[in-house]
């Protein structure tokens, strides 16, 4: 269950919309190995996130409602743990019951190469691998939020 | 890839046990009757995650009618029905958060030693609508060996975690959050704990909502004065900017623990 994340750029650069996300290799509560770039053709939501956050915890269970509903059709959630061990993060989203893949980044340098400063914070990423949507702060405690965004990728009514 | 190479690659990950990474780690008990799916902590043995099998761990009667402070005596239910498991008292339990999303609640607490909470300890889980909690998420550490007074006064403890703050009046960096707090530091085969004073310090404008300027959390051992813990802090951030906004008081802070 040991994880990290290993940024695959050696520059820092941070993402603008419009610019392709920065990549990288990282590995889930699970040990599943994830990159962006093996998930092309597939839409992300690529979130950062800690359970001292109060505005993280209460977002997880509606994301993962369309992950569950969303993910047969290309829809995968990246929820990436920041800055604590793999059992805080195990016993957080089991407290949730949320089935999107967990990576970890314990010493949190994926998430100064994506800019991330404040806690959630959301990236969204197209089939092609381009960044779409940058939301930082809680945004998706009611499902509208979220489902109009996923509107524009998925057929919902 | 062809079926027969899938064929091989299958028959090689069954034949090598090593690769079953998903859920290999995870133990079915029975308990008093009851099966159980438990992944445990490699270092404490406790429970990090218990699932019934075919059955739930707990069915609440009538939950509907439950107010959201009977639905917080949950935990403690919890506890005793699973105590020898979890390896804690009920009364160790102090509530951490309870919100209800769509018509599932979610539960969490933290767990004390001596009514002091511990760093980053939990144990939560989702009660839906019928009541019924299947499964629970737990980071609980069963023998707690920690000092119970401080050594360090609390001013001297403040100085010295001022201290760690480079450019502290610069910035003009005040107090957000402070608590005593036992934080355990896990080496190989054993755990450390120490009794801390842990600060939250927040330069002045981080204190606006918008703001994503972040902090750092400083421990200091109450027995000897040294720092534990120095840790930059992200800024948790809400939605929305209320019109009556006035920088927040201490205890109206979200803390790091």
């Amino acid at each position: 269950m040991v994880s990290a994340c290993k940024e695959k750029a050696e520059k820092p650069s941070l993402p603008k919309i419009g610019a392709a996300a920065i990549d990288f290799n990282c590995q889930d509560l699970e040990g599943q190995a994830w990159s962006l770039n093996k998930v092309r053709g597939k839409v992300v939501l690529l979130r950062f996130w800690a359970d001292w956050c109060p505005y993280c915890r209460y977002e997880m269970p509606i994301i993962d409602k369309y992950y569950r509903q969303l993910k047969k059709e290309g829809f995968l959630v990246l929820a990436v743990n920041v800055k604590q061990s793999t059992e805080v993060a195990l016993a957080f989203t089991a407290q949730l019951d949320v089935t999107f893949p967990v990576p970890l980044d314990p010493d949190g340098g994926l998430a100064r190469r994506y800019g991330v400063y404040a806690i959630p914070t959301n990236f969204l990423i197209d089939r092609q691998g381009v960044v779409r949507e940058i939301l930082i702060g809680e945004v998706f405690r009611e499902e509208k939020p979220l489902r109009d965004l996923l509107k524009n990728y998925f057929p919902l009514s | 890839m062809s079926i027969l190479q899938t064929l091989l690659f299958s028959l090689f990950l069954l034949l090598n046990p090593v690769f079953w990474c998903v859920g290999a780690d995870y133990e079915t008990v029975i308990y008093k009757g009851q099966k159980l799916s438990i992944l445990r902590d490699s270092l404490t043995q406790a429970p990090l995650i218990i699932r019934g099998i075919e059955s739930n761990l707990l069915e609440i009667k009538n939950f509907s009618k439950l107010s959201r402070k009977e639905i917080t005596h949950t935990g403690p239910l919890l506890v005793n029905k699973y105590k020898s498991l979890l390896q804690i008292e009920p009364d160790q339990l102090k509530l951490k958060g309870a919100e209800k999303i769509s018509d599932t609640w979610y539960v969490s607490y933290w767990q004390t030693f001596r009514d002091v909470i511990i760093y980053e300890s939990s144990l939560g889980f989702s009660i839906d609508s019928r009541g019924d909690i299947k499964s629970l998420g737990a980071l609980l550490y069963p023998h707690v060996q920690a000092p119970v007074t401080s050594k360090v006064g609390h001013e001297e403890a403040l100085k010295i975690g001022q201290s760690e703050i480079k450019d502290f009046k610069k910035l003009k960096c005040i107090l957000l959050a402070e608590s005593v707090l036992i934080y355990p530091v896990k080496k190989k085969s054993s755990i450390d704990y120490y009794r801390v004073y842990a600060f939250n310090f927040f330069p002045q404008e981080a204190l606006h909502p918008a703001s994503v300027v972040g902090g750092w959390a400083v421990f200091i051992d109450t027995q000897t004065g040294k720092k534990v813990l120095y840790e930059e802090l992200l800024k948790p951030l809400g939605c929305c900017i209320p019109e009556d906004w006035a920088p927040p008081k201490p205890e109206e802070m979200k803390p790091k623990w």
